[in-house]
């Protein structure tokens, strides 16, 4: 397959595949699992087609006479593509209890799910800041629906309301941003931004460092990191759980493609000047993320407070973007991968556990489930140790790895910093697994839930352990000397 | 899959499949587990026969590369097997040795409500020993080494329901774990001193010049603190007698004929590195002698009749550990193989008496039983332990004293000595259970733990001819094939036959006196079981005392005043402050949209601050 096919299929086929979705929706023809088995099937294909394209470093302009260089496909685009689409099928997958058990998963929720994978997928290879920017709202709007797509729920109708207003007060920083830096530059292509940076002194770009600092807000707003990500608890918490997953640890993934492509191609040479701010914004995301967590009841509410000591993980990574580019930035996408597979097991068993119910669940309603339901809590007890770090997780390996680009960086006190967040969370991830094991359950009722679900819990438990031990030891698994090298690929395709 | 592949996880895969079995299906039939506990012990016997023809003949030595562990940069560690003649030399009875294990235990244990638990570690085991033997580096071999340890702690704490079963596993496994602390020090330091390029024993050797003389005698004495531990030795040996805790097939299988051994085959196996380190070599002769006459005092005083054999194991392990350091380790290697064979033998008879007589194993309460078949077993057992010719041990053991009177006639005086309390307290033990006025009689034997015990008694009396040394005119064959760093001893045939004529009527006048003294009487009821013998010179007490109660009030003091009052202290009001801040912070999150978009202001207003602070030269 030419990588120039790869480039069109992938989001041509999710836009058709949703557009098929929403009018086979009307049909007498069409059912819940019907439309289920669509999109997981969409995404799957998606998958296996993209992940065709990781592996080796090219760039490649997409149509260059009819969209004028504005997207691009490279290995950087192509590996992020992959993972957020294997993310995204992993949490419908891991969904199909929910779906099954809800009334308000319709067919526009599979739609929304497309035309938001689809934005994501733009937003990747987008080289141009207006399309980067439409790309986004793409994939916000319909995250923003998604949120609220429980219409009898209170709580998550006024989830759905705040991320609304927030998110669209956020973009309009995008939006005036990108003005500054047009006003200086006279175009919103990367290339010639980068190419304006270097060609300039720093007198004539003070709008563009202006510029962007505003679009670094938004994306910090999307990322949930400390004080743009107040919104972060009441949107986790009045979203359904699948969404929750998908939130945490999809969607970011798109935008740091992206933060990673505007940064590293472009305002690397503000690399010094931004380090201090994003030192702070890191220090301050994971002391304000460890407090919250820990004051947290309710078990959602704590991971996704703890979701925002994620970002604050991944800030210290990109804080060493500039001393230690190679590694920081293939710790970035190890971290995320990590995570995503960590956090939508984690909410996926949470789901699973809920039934598609509204409830919440607190930490009291986990007593005995490992007596009740011993492979899930042996599941959950993997993703959680898994994000609080535990060797021989895979987690602990991505934990690693931005320590060291850290300290590789010279920013030995921040890996200190880290690991001082780490060592808090032990306190809130552990708690779950004490209440697990060493709590007793009052009558238990019994819970019987999807097959496939379940399945798939627990081969994302499984991956995540494989993920922390597998090296060359068993035959040709990838292992993480494999995704060290994806990763590796994956920067050298970009102009740096 | 190679040979050595097949032999090393034929008894883990069907310690895995036994496990799997006990766990999913409890009403399992029990010759289901006997018959895969015998595939998995066979099949590897099978094919360390083969492994060994095919070393002794064709000087061949098979390797097997299973995987790369870790390579990171300069740092490579390979997963390999290696069936050199030292290490095919151990297969030869290890492997054989614990498949007739096997077949006496499937009768000894029969009906056992955990039948399947105890044939599940036993193969496994089986497993970690043949790792210890065939690993070609030693963190592969530490890895076998701490797997016997922890499955015979498992072992001997096998019927768990009496705590004192409990305590004796316990004992075994904190006593190992500080000649572990030693071995594994001794592997740090070596991987410290040793040049890059990897680890295995042959990278090692020579790289060892390279190392300077005092670190090397600090890591053949840490090694040798490890062997201490697992070969029992002064000061490490008080795990042993409780090790008896458990079923007597662990106590043959593991305390007799494999797990002890190893501390024996990892010195002999480091011989390259104690020939260049005289000092400890010299060390180990002595602690190999004190051990070996401290235990044979102690088992002149005992009446368990497992006690007396687990004394009378530390003891033969003295021997070999003379023989090593006096530089003969094939000798030493060759007695460890003889032992193999009699102990076994040894601790079977005896198991199977304890079975026929309803579980008494205290000698006095024994007197007069009448087994005419395990009597002429045990009988030839303990002919071959006192090393009568031509019984097999005869040639081990002569080859060691004549290699001990060689160089060191003062260990060689101990080693006299103690041969001479060998052959009483054996005898005393034979005596006294066949040789009474009064008579016992017991249920029959079962036939599955009789016949394991034949080929052992034809091994314990013909074993010997492997090694015939030259004044037999014999040629020393095992010698040559381990062709080990041996230090070369010279002793005039006429000595050397004068020795062993010695040795042999002294042994002889032993054993009549012992008749005299036990056999038709009652001379044992009127030994006193108290006193420094019989107490075992006081040393688990002493080490009550020093060690036990120091570390206890040591422990004790960590545990109210460091750890409770300072560290709890100190980190529970930290988790307590902030918790506090926590929710003061939690505050913030009040779930007005206006405060979140305040929030979002100040940050960004606080990010142009900065800004405007850093680049205000420009503007």
């Amino acid at each position: 397959m030419s990588n120039e096919f790869i480039a069109l299929a992938v989001p041509a086929i999710l836009l058709f595949s949703a557009i098929f979705t929403l009018l086979f929706g009307f049909s007498v023809h069409y059912t819940k699992s019907r439309g289920y088995f669509i999109t997981l099937g969409t995404l799957f294909i998606t998958f296996l087609i993209s992940a065709n394209g990781i592996g080796e470093t090219f760039t490649l302009p997409v149509l260059p006479h009819i969209f004028n260089s504005m997207v691009v496909y490279d290995a950087f685009s192509a590996t992020f593509i992959s993972l957020f689409l294997l993310g995204g099928f992993l949490t419908l997958a891991i969904a199909k209890s929910f779906v099954d058990n809800t009334c308000f998963f319709t067919h526009e929720s599979f739609v929304l799910l497309l035309f938001s994978l689809f934005g994501m997928v733009i937003l990747t290879m987008a080289n141009e800041l207006l399309t980067a920017f439409i790309a986004l709202e793409i994939a916000s709007m319909s995250v923003y629906i998604l949120v609220g797509l429980n219409r009898n729920s209170l709580r998550a109708s006024e989830a759905f309301f705040k991320y609304l207003l927030l998110g669209s007060f956020a973009a309009s920083f995008y939006l005036l941003g990108m003005v500054l830096i047009y006003a200086s530059v006279k175009s919103t292509n990367l290339a010639v931004i980068a190419h304006y940076i270097l060609s300039t002194n720093l007198k004539a770009q003070l709008l563009v460092i202006a510029g962007s600092m505003l679009i670094m807000i938004t994306i910090m707003f999307k990322i949930a990191a400390v004080p743009f990500g107040a919104w972060v608890l009441d949107v986790y918490e009045g979203a359904s759980f699948p969404i929750t997953a998908y939130m945490a640890g999809v969607f970011k993934i798109a935008i740091f493609a992206f933060i990673l492509r505007i940064f590293l191609q472009n305002f690397i040479a503000y690399e010094s000047l931004y380090d201090p701010l994003i030192i702070g914004g890191a220090m301050v995301t994971l002391i304000a993320g460890s407090l919250l967590a820990v004051t947290q009841n309710s078990v959602k509410k704590m991971l996704a407070a703890s979701s925002v000591v994620h970002s604050g993980y991944l800030l210290i990574a990109f804080a060493s973007i500039g001393e230690a580019t190679y590694s920081a930035t293939s710790a970035i996408i190890f971290y995320l991968f990590a995570y995503f597979l960590s956090a939508i097991g984690a909410f996926g068993v949470l789901s699973y556990i809920s039934k598609g119910s509204d409830k919440q669940i607190n930490y009291d309603d986990l007593n005995g489930l490992a007596k009740s339901r011993p492979i899930i809590a042996a599941s959950f007890t993997i993703f959680i140790l898994s994000l609080a770090g535990f060797p021989s997780t895979i987690g602990f390996i991505a934990k690693f790895y931005i320590f060291t680009s850290a300290i590789e960086a010279g920013y030995a006190i921040l890996a200190f910093f880290g690991a001082l967040a780490a060592c808090v969370s032990i306190y809130y991830y552990f708690k779950v697994i004490g209440h697990l094991y060493f709590k007793e359950s009052g009558p238990v009722e019994s819970l019987s839930g999807e097959k496939f679900s379940l399945i798939f819990i627990v081969i994302t438990a499984i991956v995540v352990l494989w993920g922390g031990v597998g090296t060359s030891l068993l035959y040709d698994l990838p292992g993480i000397n494999a995704l060290n090298d994806l990763s590796r690929y994956a920067i050298g395709s970009l102009s740096l | 899959m190679s040979t050595l592949t097949i032999l090393l996880f034929a008894p883990l895969l069907s310690a895995f499949l036994i496990f799997l079995i006990t766990v999913l299906y409890s009403q399992t039939k029990q010759y289901v587990y006997t018959f895969l506990a015998l595939m998995g012990s066979g099949l590897s016997a099978l094919l360390a026969l083969y492994v060994s023809y095919y070393s002794y003949f064709e000087k061949q030595v098979l390797v097997t590369h299973l995987f790369t562990w870790l390579n990171i940069g300069d740092f490579l560690i390979e997963v390999t097997l290696k069936a050199d003649a030292l290490s095919s030399f151990m297969l030869l009875f290890v492997a054989p040795v614990s498949f007739l294990i096997h077949v006496y235990a499937t009768g000894y244990m029969n009906n056992d409500k955990s039948y399947g638990r105890f044939f599940a570690y036993f193969n496994l085991f089986v497993f970690f020993m043949l790792l210890l033997v065939l690993a070609d580096n030693p963190i592969v071999m530490f890895i076998g080494w701490e797997g016997v340890g922890l499955v015979s702690y498992a072992l001997i704490g096998f019927y768990y329901e009496d705590v004192k079963n409990t305590y004796a596993g316990n004992k075994a496994f904190i006593v190992n774990r500080v000649g572990d602390f030693g071995f594994l020090s001794a592997l740090m330091l070596l991987f410290l001193s040793i040049p890059l390029g990897g680890f295995s024993f042959d990278n090692i050797f020579l790289g060892l010049w390279l190392i300077d003389s005092h670190r090397l005698t600090l890591i053949a004495f840490l090694l040798f603190v490890g062997a201490m531990g697992k070969s029992a030795q002064i000061p490490l040996f008080v795990w042993l007698p409780d090790a008896m805790a458990g079923p007597t097939p662990v106590s043959a299988l593991i305390h007799a004929a494999t797990m002890v051994t190893a501390g024996v085959y990892m010195v002999a196996r480091f011989a390259p590195l104690y020939n260049m380190t005289p000092d400890i070599l010299l060390l180990i002769a002595y602690v190999g002698a004190f051990s070996a006459l401290f235990a044979a005092i102690i088992a002149t005083r005992q009446y368990d009749i497992k006690k007396i054999l687990a004394y009378s194991t530390m003891s033969q392990l003295g021997f070999m550990f003379m023989a090593l350091g006096v530089g003969a380790y094939s000798t030493a290697l060759f007695h460890m193989f003889t032992h193999a064979f009699f102990k076994a033998l040894l601790f079977m008879a005896a198991g199977a008496i304890i079975v026929a007589y309803h579980h008494k194993q205290d000698i006095r309460e024994l007197r007069g039983i009448r087994a005419s078949g395990l009597f002429i077993l045990m009988l030839i057992a303990t002919l071959t332990i006192t090393a009568i010719p031509p019984f097999s041990a005869f040639f081990s053991k002569d080859a060691i004293m004549s290699a001990l009177y060689a160089g060191h006639i003062e260990i060689f005086a101990i080693a006299f000595v103690t041969s001479l309390l060998t052959a009483f307290y054996m005898f005393r033990m034979l005596f006294v259970l066949f040789f009474s006025k009064s008579e016992q009689r017991g249920q029959p034997t079962r036939k599955s733990m009789l016949y394991p015990m034949t080929p052992l008694t034809v091994l314990c009396i013909f074993a010997g001819l492997l090694n015939v040394p030259e004044i037999f005119s014999g040629n020393l064959s095992v010698s040559h094939w381990l062709h080990l760093a041996d230090q070369s001893f010279f002793v005039p045939h006429t000595q050397e036959m004068l020795l062993m004529s010695l040795n042999t009527f002294f042994t002889l006048a032993v054993i009549v006196y012992t008749y005299k003294k036990y056999a038709y009487t009652d001379a044992i009821e009127f030994e006193k079981s108290d006193g420094m013998i019989a107490n075992k010179f006081y040393i688990d007490a002493l080490y009550t005392k020093t060690v036990v109660t120091v570390l206890e009030k040591l422990s004790y003091f960590f545990d109210k005043k460091i750890s409770q009052l300072l560290i709890d202290g100190t980190i529970n009001s930290m988790a307590l402050v902030y918790l506090k801040v926590g929710n003061l912070f939690a505050r913030a999150e009040n779930g007005n949209v206006r405060f979140y978009a305040l929030y979002m202001l100040i940050g960004l207003v606080s990010g142009f601050v900065y800004l405007y602070w850093s680049l205000r030269s420009f503007l």
